[in-house]
């Protein structure tokens, strides 16, 4: 009767196996789901801003504002819309325009004697994320509007090249699709495991095993490693449509990457299953679930917002998030290649969590119905 | 298997402002069915829950006792077999695969368990419908099913909470023949139910009623002492005095 009994454990998975198997919705959410929102979202979200409609207010026409406007329109970033008679901050205004160029008078002039032309550019500042990309754009379109302006290189004092590593064109589904995937898993894992456990103690049958000789940590091993062991299956079509539809590379240890799943996925499931043992009901569970599990997971863990720029307080909060962690070994593995030394940080308090959350799970995991 | 036996005295247990039992002493001896008679909050699944150590109870005591003498409840946990009253089986397995999930966790050797199994789906006549899922299962089987499960491991002890709730009439007086087996095997079998009719098929009654114990004993004894014709009728009165 004392301690862990394996053959206990295993039945108990075996069960756990043919819910699985006899339920195509959870087969389907665990399966299905991750790749269809990898693939949804991968395609949606894209940091990159593009056909951004730039009003052009050209009180100049001649052949210097002309060349200003083609490299504002070859950029691929703008595309050049014709203010009317409202004019551009009006269009601005209405939202029809996100930027605006006012071209003086005398522009062409100006830069054909030898003087400093002015155009002024004006942006929406009521959407600030796009207007940092624009703002981003500017200097290389402005070195790009002098060059051609000047029909020259301009000398400068000195050069200095900008050369991105590990992901040379700065592909944001490169960055995006593993953080997305992270997400994605890790609230999967904790909803599976919230759901299942929380159905067993709603329908009385959480209440017969606890009164058979199994053991806690009996039923929690066998409840946990089957939907480990589906969530990480979900995993390996997450990576297929990384690699083979978004052609994410994949530069480190595929073994490393393993490791750094199962750990992810461990904290995950003992989330959810800390989730099932408060709440003990699957409607709260899932409601529990998609609010620690989901909202910190897109809005602390660095997937959008960089942690560095958080206030201090909310920078040593993530700390507590699994999927930041997760996150900063997916991507230093998968774009950098980085081994175990190098992300041994993220391998740690990833571990550090799991155990964690795993330890907590268990003693919070009661053997009555109180 | 031991002879077992529980006694409780003046058990209490509340939910909050709730009193589900209001200090009940009972006394359970091995070999009798026991019947925990009350209509629905009267505090029957609670007593039945406390007894299989799923509750803690607020003040009282719960003793057992195996062969006459002191014991723990994990002493007796081997030999204790719970049914719950709730739906608690898992309708997408079917028999076999219920009765082969409840061997793994009780540890039978195949020889025992192919035995046991023999014998309760001969007895629960359940034999025909093996390989039926619990959720295509009616009723009475569904309850059969449960009853199984929990006697698969040959227990000294059987807490059955309302398991004729919702059961039609024939399947009802089946369940109850096979409790009168079981008790002829000196089990200790404790069942509650809110059916009036089948407090005169146990061999002792406790009838509770909002948490307090009305009277204890042979049901005509008790019948008698009250002056009732029925349960029924005992209820009823006891209800128009409140």
């Amino acid at each position: 009767m004392n301690g862990f009994n394996f053959h206990r454990a295993y039945s108990i998975a075996r069960k756990e196996v043919m819910h699985i198997l006899r339920d195509p919705f959870t087969l389907t959410l665990a399966l299905g789901l991750p790749v269809m929102l990898v693939t949804f979202f991968g395609y949606a979200i894209d940091y990159e801003v593009r056909n951004i409609r730039l009003a052009v207010s050209d009180r100049d026409n001649g052949p210097a504002a002309r060349r200003l406007k083609e490299v504002f329109s070859s950029s691929g970033y703008f595309r050049l819309v014709e203010p009317g008679p409202a004019g551009p901050v009006e269009m601005l205004d209405s939202g029809r325009a996100a930027a605006a160029v006012f071209i003086e008078p005398d522009f062409s002039k100006k830069i054909k004697g030898g003087g400093q032309a002015q155009a002024q550019f004006v942006l929406d500042g009521s959407d600030n994320s796009k207007a940092a990309a624009i703002t981003g754009y500017l200097p290389g379109i402005q070195r790009a509007a002098q060059a051609k302006l000047a029909a020259q290189t301009i000398k400068e004092p000195f050069s200095a090249e900008t050369r991105f590593l590990y992901n040379p064109e700065l592909n944001s589904r490169w960055f995006i699709v593993p953080g997305l995937a992270a997400i994605i898993i890790g609230l999967l894992a904790i909803l599976l495991t919230a759901l299942n456990v929380a159905r067993e103690w709603e329908n009385g049958s959480m209440e017969l095993l606890l009164s058979t000789p199994v053991r806690p940590l009996e039923i929690i091993t066998g409840k946990l490693a089957p939907y480990g062991a589906l969530v990480l299956a979900g995993v390996f079509f997450v990576y297929l449509v990384s690699r083979l539809v978004f052609g994410v590379p994949f530069e480190g240890s595929h073994l490393l990457y393993l490791a750094a799943c199962l750990l992810f996925v461990t904290a995950a499931l003992s989330q959810g299953l800390l989730i099932s043992v408060i709440t003990r009901q699957q409607q709260v569970a899932m409601q529990f679930s998609m609010i620690t599990g989901l909202l910190p997971s897109m809005l602390l863990s660095g997937f959008i917002f960089p942690v560095e720029s958080m206030p201090a307080f909310f920078q040593y909060l993530t700390m507590l998030l699994p999927p930041r962690w997760f996150m900063a070994a997916a991507r230093g593995i998968t774009l950098k290649g980085a081994d175990l030394a190098e992300l041994a940080v993220p391998f740690l308090a990833l571990g550090l969590l799991s155990a964690g959350m795993l330890a907590l799970a268990i003693k919070k995991f009661k053997t009555d119905l109180e | 298997m031991g002879n077992f036996s529980i006694r409780t005295e003046n058990l209490k247990k509340n939910f909050g402002a709730v009193k589900a039992l209001n200090g009940v002493s009972f006394d359970f001896s091995a070999g009798l069915l026991h019947g925990l008679i009350g209509s629905n909050g009267a505090g029957k699944t609670t007593t039945m829950r406390l007894l299989a150590g799923l509750l803690k109870p607020s003040s009282g005591r719960i003793s057992y006792y195996s062969e006459g003498q002191p014991a723990a409840l994990s002493e007796l946990r081997p030999s204790l077999a719970y049914m719950p009253q709730q739906a608690s089986l898992y309708p997408d397995l079917s028999i076999d695969e219920h009765l082969e999930f409840f061997r793994e966790l009780y540890r039978l050797e195949p020889e025992v368990y192919a035995r046991r199994s023999t014998r309760l789906l001969n007895i629960t006549r359940l034999d025909k419908f093996r390989g039926r899922r619990a959720g295509q299962l009616s009723g009475g089987m569904y309850k059969k099913l449960g009853l199984m499960c929990s006697l698969l491991q040959s227990p000294s002890v059987l807490l059955l909470d309302e398991p004729t709730n919702g059961v039609d009439p024939i399947s009802r007086r089946e369940f109850w023949e096979m409790l009168y087996d079981l008790a002829a095997e000196k089990i200790l079998i404790v069942v509650s139910t809110a059916y009036m009719d089948e407090a005169e098929r146990c061999s002792r009654v406790h009838l509770l009623d909002s948490g307090h114990l009305l009277a204890s004993g042979e049901p005509r004894a008790v019948l008698k002492e009250a002056g009732a014709s029925g349960f029924e009728e005992l209820f009823v009165r006891q209800g128009a005095q409140k």
